[in-house]
């Protein structure tokens, strides 16, 4: 009986079940767990075609199961350059965008819970605003490339260091922080900077792997700043990008062959593998943290806690 | 007990501090009217170099158009860019242009010392003191780095008189370099009449500020930030009363008013154009939040299934579609959907027949499938606020319930709809009021000839006609008329919210 409580079901207390129960169950069952298989089947479909011999997979004979073992598929696309450049690229963008959104988020987050500060309130709301409104893509566009980021890396770090909405997380939960721990330090003569660095920043932490992660799994899968400002440096292509650019050229093959790099492995590869590689590559890291990301799912969704 | 103890506690720093804005003389009382000048010029230089239009080193016209003072300043390279064949035939040394560089980098660093004074000029007198050497340093430094780029620039026009090429280097003097001088004299007058007022005042023994400007100065940066990308970008909105082409210069000759404007409601092409789009944008939307309801059923639905490890396993791996990105669904998409994807290979092998069917290039029921693609990404992930929500019910009114002989759908209607319909009330209204904002992503993505009318939404359309095809005012227009009316919707969802649950939403 206890054990049923924590299921929170709004029939918890049944105990004998009905021929209607059955039936429910039966079709409750069923359609969660095909929704279910519908999120997984896709990667695992991608999967087993990058681990299978390239002859099946192009005849076609794959479905459910792999075919002649290999990583053979891998090791041919370690060999595409502009590959490797775009994972180096997103790795980057990853790590030091999250982490400079991080630090200035807890710091300001921080910042603006201080009544004392000048002007507080013009500046707060001044941050949630832009959450609400903007100038639109194109002015946003023209101002990026009047301040010289396009066609830069910078253009992928820089605007997203000031992130209003994770701001505003921190806030609420700072404003949570009992504010006597603060003030003893205040007495003990501690500024507000040893404050934020020696209480603030580690009581916070939480709230800030939560920011951290969805920062990181933005990052990695933002496209539209490399399409629209990037575009004309493959250089600094992101991973996404990347993987866009293949999946169209499978539908002009002669263009692809064309390309340089392309063309020396696309003998040994079909278009599909490529795609499925490169999917794959792109997949992993996500599927890698996925895990972690788990137990920050309610504190990413404080939803009520956004007010000016 | 300890809330008492700061009050009295703020109250005794307030009084303290009347004492202390009292106790100051009539010097440091003009000295800190002067220096709200001496900032704001600070201010002004600081904007003044990230403009192109305010470069003063753009001594050619063969220096790019889009070049600010401060990329001059940190890359030579994009200053030389244009400039192969004049080194090359010896129009200009490359020297001149070594210079320059580094004359526009002693600017910026001029400027960092200036913003250093301004910044320790909200201090004690102490702090003023020292903040006024650096603001007369920085102030001497940049006229001084500015003579020196009037010599660059004489350097300039005697090489190419001597090579005899002066119309094609088109060596010139901007104007706005005055603007410059202005800007750090008024810097040195503010610096020298504070100076002046303040040599009496005696310092104190520590450098020491009001907190309330330490505060302020560590928020400063971010501010500075949060208003070069989101509020800076409104200056781009004068595009639209200009016939503008990307790469050019605006001059006051290509104004044309509100043309483009009365363009959206007259052009018949445009027109036409337009409604196409926003009958996608309202279809795709509409469909949107006519579904709406889905992920609370999906929560509600969950809730009963009573094996626990298969209910976290489907809540985990329903709620991954969410963490990748709609390039990633795209391939997915192409993996199952496409002539060779899973369901031909499968139908093929099972059936015996060859299937090559493309689903992906078909036009048919593009609204249908682009909203089944949103669902499958989104639903599991949208469910969880709700499967919150349901966990945090109090069971007593489940008990109570049953006990009345209630059923299963009827706990269901009764007990738990009523009790997530505000979380769904706030998140049907946010979705109201971002009907215009369907992101352009999945839609360029899963974009093909077959489809593209009907996947053209509002964003893509700005993007199309942008980036795409160049016509930089009306896709500025779109976007303007674009933002004010999501606004608007914003405004009316929250007011609306307030009517009726007597709270707002934003």
């Amino acid at each position: 009986m206890a054990k049923n409580k924590e299921y929170n079901g709004s029939s918890g207390m049944v105990e004998s079940l009905t021929p209607g129960d059955v039936v429910f169950n039966i079709i409750n069952y069923l359609f969660f767990g095909v929704f279910t298989i519908s999120c997984i089947f896709p990667f695992y479909y991608i999967f087993i075609n990058t681990i299978s011999d390239p002859g099946y997979v192009t005849s076609g004979q794959i479905t459910l199961l792999p075919r002649g073992l290999t990583v053979q598929n891998y090791i041919s696309m370690g060999k595409v350059n502009d590959l490797w450049n775009s994972v180096l690229i997103t790795v980057a963008r990853t790590i030091l965008g999250t982490a400079l959104m991080v630090v200035v988020s807890s710091l300001a987050g921080y910042l603006v819970t201080k009544k004392e500060m000048w002007h507080r309130q013009l500046w707060y709301r001044m941050l949630v605003i832009t959450m609400y409104f903007n100038a639109g893509l194109i002015p946003w566009y023209l101002n990026m490339s009047m301040l010289g980021l396009t066609d830069s890396f910078a253009a992928y770090i820089i605007p997203g260091i000031v992130a209003p909405y994770n701001i505003i997380l921190v806030k609420t939960y700072v404003e949570s922080i009992p504010a006597e721990i603060e003030e003893s330090a205040f007495m003990d003569g501690a500024s507000y900077f040893t404050i934020y660095r020696k209480i603030i920043w580690p009581l916070s932490k939480p709230i800030l792997a939560t920011i951290a992660i969805f920062g990181a799994v933005g990052q990695w899968n933002s496209f539209q700043d490399s399409l629209i400002l990037n575009a004309n440096s493959p250089e600094l292509y992101t991973l996404q990008h990347r993987l866009y650019i293949y999946l169209n050229q499978s539908s002009n093959i002669g263009a692809m062959a064309a390309s340089g790099d392309v063309s020396e492995i696309a003998s040994q590869l079909n278009t599909k593998i490529i795609q499925y590689t490169i999917s794959m590559v792109t997949i992993i890291p996500i599927l890698c943290v996925y895990p972690f990301m788990q137990r920050y799912f309610e504190k990413g969704l404080m939803l009520g806690a956004v007010k000016g | 007990m300890a809330s008492g103890f700061v009050a009295d506690d703020k109250e005794i720093a307030k009084r303290h501090e009347q004492m202390k804005k009292s106790s100051r003389s009539l010097p440091q009382k003009i000295a800190d009217i002067v220096l709200i000048f001496s900032r704001l010029a600070v201010v002004v230089n600081v904007i003044l170099m990230f403009f192109p239009s305010f470069n003063p080193a753009r001594l050619s016209d063969l220096i790019g158009r889009n070049l600010s003072l401060f990329s001059c300043g940190v890359s030579y390279d994009s200053i030389v860019s244009n400039f192969g064949r004049a080194f090359r035939q010896g129009w200009v040394t490359e020297a001149s242009f070594h210079k320059l560089n580094i004359f526009a980098f002693l600017i910026i660093i001029s400027v960092i010392v200036m913003i250093g004074g301004a910044c320790m000029s909200l201090g004690n007198t102490k702090t003023k003191k020292y903040g006024l050497i650096a603001s007369a340093a920085g102030g001497a430094l940049e006229i001084v780095s500015l003579v020196l780029i009037r010599s660059v620039y004489d350097e300039i026009v005697f090489t190419s008189r001597e090579a005899g090429k002066l119309d094609k280097v088109l060596p010139q003097y901007p104007f706005i370099n005055y603007a410059y001088y202005a800007v750090a004299a008024v810097v040195l007058v503010c610096t020298a009449i504070t100076f002046a007022l303040l040599i009496r005042t005696p310092s104190e023994k520590n450098f020491e500020m009001d907190p309330k400007y330490t505060l302020f100065l560590m928020m400063l940066p971010i501010i500075a930030l949060a208003f070069v990308f989101s509020y800076l970008p409104l200056y781009g909105w004068r595009y639209a009363f200009f016939d503008y082409k990307a790469g050019e210069t605006l001059t006051a000759d290509k104004f044309v008013g509100l043309k483009y404007f009365l363009q959206l409601l007259q052009n018949d092409a445009t027109k036409k154009d337009i409604v196409r789009v926003l009958r996608n944008t309202f279809a795709m939307s509409g469909l949107g939040i006519l579904t709406s309801w889905v992920p609370m059923a999906f929560a509600i639905f969950l809730a009963e299934i009573k094996n626990g490890p298969f209910r976290r396993f489907v809540q985990t791996f329903t709620t991954i579609p969410n963490f990748i990105s709609w390039v990633l669904v795209y391939a997915i998409a192409i993996a199952i959907f496409n002539t060779d994807g899973f369901v031909n290979t499968f139908l093929t092998n099972v059936t015996g027949t060859v299937h090559s069917t493309n689903y992906l290039m078909s036009s048919s029921h593009a609204w249908l499938k682009m909203l089944a693609w949103g669902m499958w990404k989104g639903v599991g992930w949208s469910a969880i606020i709700y499967v919150a929500s349901i966990s945090g019910i109090d069971q007593g009114l489940y008990e109570a319930a049953t006990v009345d002989g209630a059923g299963r759908f009827a706990k269901m209607w009764y007990i738990t709809v009523p009790e997530l319909m505000p979380t769904f009330f706030v998140l049907l209204l946010m979705s109201v009021a971002n009907i215009l904002s369907n992101g352009m992503e999945q839609y360029l993505v899963f974009s093909n000839p077959m489809n593209k009318d009907a996947m053209q939404v509002l964003d893509l359309y700005v993007y199309n006609l942008g980036i795409g095809s160049g016509l930089i005012p009306l896709s500025t227009v779109i976007g303007m008329v674009k933002s004010f009316v999501s606004v608007v919707l914003l405004f009316g969802a929250n007011t609306f919210s307030k009517a009726v649950r007597g709270e707002s939403i934003v």
